[in-house]
């Protein structure tokens, strides 16, 4: 069997935010050996509300610090700056998320970093990032969300319609945080690829900047003259169609997904009018395809609509609850999750990665840290 | 230095989601070869007038930077041909369909017949094998099959379906477990196939609220709240769309927001922000160790000098001579300053007489050759 793909890495993650530890358990997860570095109270991860039910448990610490150690470090302490230097010393990569502010004081700056370790990739994870005039600036999950672009975008479609007068609605959990940890791990592993020439180097990570990147085509439109808004981005027709049990998605780009959805509507007379035979003319009439289809999916079933449009190469998908996901046939082929040891709540189904390597699921090295 | 610059490409990626993850490589520096054909270029080439647009306003954030050659893969010259340039690759990249590269000829197997230590990344809605691997998707499919458009919403409405962000979110992911497998190659000489399926990204951003659904808690939509954090959401500022978002974590923070607006009820911090300007908003609570930001527009965004100064937003210069506002690679390298854009979205096949003349070594008769023979075409 071939080794796990980062396997002899070494990292060190510093985490009190989702973005820093969601770069590390990549690595992790990808078979970096990670250390979770904690101060005496335990990383703020650990009091991340919702709680695991019946337990102290943060779902959030469970879910994100999965497959990683665990070391309790001192830093406000010479002594403890040492021994943590040392761990650093037998590492490739440190991850962290200490405020800019509060950085010196703790040996954590980019500088003494450098100085000390000069063959290590030191990646910093923040809000606003570490570097320009809002370093400082706090930032939770939905303030680098609306920071970002995304925020001022959503919902879209059947929610906008149904509350027009509604605020902007955030994506569930951590959705730009986790840019920030992805953009992070990239980060780190590009660094890492160019150490033999570059030696170490400074990682400057952004949540914002990496929740832009998702969100990029709105700039994009933006240079064509067109200033996007949550009610305008809205597909012309398709899209979170109701039917008699849940919800499925519907999208149909091209022309023979047209087609196979008017196959799958039963060749309906509606759908014969010349003028929506491209799809121009279907983007002008969008709202009356819209009413036509909703009709006719409100009186099916999900898995019925889904199996069958699916075959005539419909893009449709089934609006999935945390617990269909879990129960999924297909995830359970694709052993998207693994059973590991949480502490205090005992053996659960954690989710390891979306990645395959050579036909095969990634491994959890094992539960989160007690 | 650009950290990727050794690194070579075969792109056959299309549409979103694996053109982002070869995107975000060729502003670290690596080589990304692109390749379409004039009878089947990405989609992202055309318009879709389904989002209400008849502009291709999509293609060039996922495209600059990268060289454009043309393979018809439909003619076995074409595979050949693609063979040729996987030889002189590090990577080669896809995002067809499960089963379909193979069908080609130019499946895993076939590739390593060629290059034995390439590592072939493949991005598909669900993964390369198992029951649903079929199944054809877009970027809000993925966010319905993961559950993570489920718990987005209203709690008294209807799922939310994300949208392009989902496509990129995947093409990021599908671009760190690529790097993991060059980091493999380099120490042990082997190839990967890298599977990247889009849905378990979806999933990955809701791992918390799966974990807790299988503990037997119940994760649900909840709007704008956050547990364990409130004051949490988006209050009405001063103008038509204007908002301001605002979280409180701590009882530190939760008395200077008291003292700031007078209140902690959702009324009396609308009363507050809607008198003000959000951006104004926002430095008054900063000011006080408050976490807010406005609800930014994308010409807020495009012009503001934070982002600017880290080459978040960049200047990219349009064929006509104007320039125009793009977004970068969202990361700043101490040693590696110049990452980002460097140029501008190919034309199809701009740079062929580099790929087939000085990277093959393919002579004028030949290429005429297969010019007439519409595999360059």
């Amino acid at each position: 069997m071939s080794l796990a793909p980062l396997a002899g890495i070494k990292v060190v993650v510093h985490a009190s935010g989702v973005a820093a530890a969601y770069a590390a358990r990549q690595l992790a997860t990808l078979g970096a050996a990670c250390v979770l570095a904690e101060g005496g109270e335990g990383s703020p991860l650990r009091r991340e509300a919702p709680f695991l039910p019946g337990t102290q448990i943060s779902a959030a610490f469970a879910s994100l610090c999965a497959g990683m150690s665990a070391e309790t470090h001192d830093l406000a302490s010479p002594d403890g700056r040492a021994k943590f230097g040392a761990l650093l010393a037998r590492s490739d990569i440190f991850i962290d998320d200490t405020p800019v502010a509060d950085r010196a004081a703790l040996g954590l700056d980019e500088q003494t970093i450098a100085s000390q370790h000069a063959d290590l990739i030191h990646v910093s994870v923040l809000p606003y990032g570490a570097f320009g005039a809002k370093a400082g600036w706090k930032g939770e999950e939905i303030n680098v969300l609306h920071a970002s672009g995304e925020g001022y975008l959503l919902p879209n479609g059947l929610t906008t319609e149904l509350f027009p007068g509604r605020p902007p609605v955030k994506i569930y959990g951590h959705f730009t945080e986790m840019q920030g940890g992805t953009a992070a791990a990239l980060g780190a592993l590009s660094a890492l690829w160019a150490r033999p020439e570059l030696g170490g180097q400074f990682v400057d990570i952004s949540c914002q900047d990496a929740g832009l990147a998702v969100g990029a085509f709105a700039i994009q439109r933006l240079g064509d003259g067109q200033v996007e808004d949550r009610y305008e981005r809205s597909f012309r027709f398709g899209g979170v169609i109701e039917c008699a049990d849940g919800f499925v998605e519907l999208l149909t780009l091209e022309q023979r997904q047209w087609t196979g959805l008017v196959e799958l509507l039963g060749n309906p007379e509606w759908a014969q009018d010349p003028d929506l035979a491209d799809s121009a003319g279907r983007s002008r009439r969008g709202a009356e395809i819209n009413r036509h289809i909703r009709a006719w999916f409100l009186e099916r079933r999900v898995d019925e609509v889904v199996a069958a449009g699916q075959k005539l190469s419909v893009p449709l998908a089934r609006y999935y609850t945390p617990d269909e996901v879990l129960a999924d046939a297909h995830e359970a082929h694709r052993g998207l999750f693994q059973t590991v040891a949480v502490p205090d709540a005992g053996e659960l189904p954690v989710i390891v990665s979306p990645y395959h390597f050579d036909g095969a699921p990634l491994v959890l090295a094992g539960g989160p840290p007690a | 230095m650009k950290p990727l610059a050794a690194i070579r490409v075969a792109d056959f990626t299309v549409h979103n989601a694996g053109p982002f993850a070869t995107h975000l490589l060729s502003q670290l520096g690596a080589e990304i070869i692109k390749i379409e054909s004039a009878m089947r270029p990405d989609a992202f080439r055309k318009p879709h007038p389904v989002y209400g647009r008849e502009g291709p306003a999509t293609f060039d954030q996922v495209s600059a930077t990268k060289l454009s050659v043309r393979i018809n893969l439909k003619k076995p010259e074409g595979v050949a041909l693609a063979k040729r340039l996987v030889a002189v690759s590090d990577v080669a990249a896809e995002s067809f369909r499960a089963g379909v590269l193979a069908r080609l000829g130019l499946g895993y197997e076939a590739l390593k017949a060629v290059k034995p230590d390439i590592v072939l990344l493949s991005v598909s809605s669900c993964g390369q094998d198992g029951p649903d691997s079929h199944f054809a998707g877009y970027a809000p499919l993925f966010g319905a099959w993961g559950g993570l458009s489920d718990l987005t919403g209203f709690a008294d409405g209807p799922p939310v379906e994300m949208r392009h962000v989902m496509d990129h979110t995947c093409g990021m992911h599908a671009a760190v477990a690529l790097m993991a497998a060059l980091h493999r190659r380099r120490a042990t000489g082997e190839g990967a196939h890298v599977d990247v399926a889009a849905r378990e990204v979806a999933s990955m951003l809701c791992g918390e609220a799966l974990l807790l659904s299988a503990a037997g808690g119940e994760p649900r939509r909840m709007g704008n709240a956050a547990e364990g954090l409130g004051p949490h959401g988006v209050f009405a500022c001063m103008g038509e769309e204007r908002w301001l978002s605002i979280a409180v974590r701590s009882d530190a923070e939760l008395t200077k927001l008291e003292d700031i607006v007078g209140g902690l009820s959702d009324e009396a911090i609308t009363a507050w922000t809607c008198t003000r300007d959000a951006n104004e908003a926002a430095a008054i609570l900063q000011a006080a160790g408050i976490a807010a930001h406005a609800s930014w527009t994308t010409p807020e965004i495009a012009a503001d000098p934070h982002l600017r100064a880290r080459r978040a937003i960049v200047e990219v210069n349009e064929p006509g001579g104007s320039t125009r506002a793009a977004v970068g690679v969202p990361m700043r390298l101490s040693k590696g300053p110049e990452v980002g854009i460097h140029r501008g979205t190919p034309q199809l096949g701009e740079d062929e007489d580099y790929v087939y003349g000085e990277l093959l070594g393919i002579g004028r008769n030949e290429r005429c050759a297969l010019e007439d023979a519409e595999v360059i075409y």
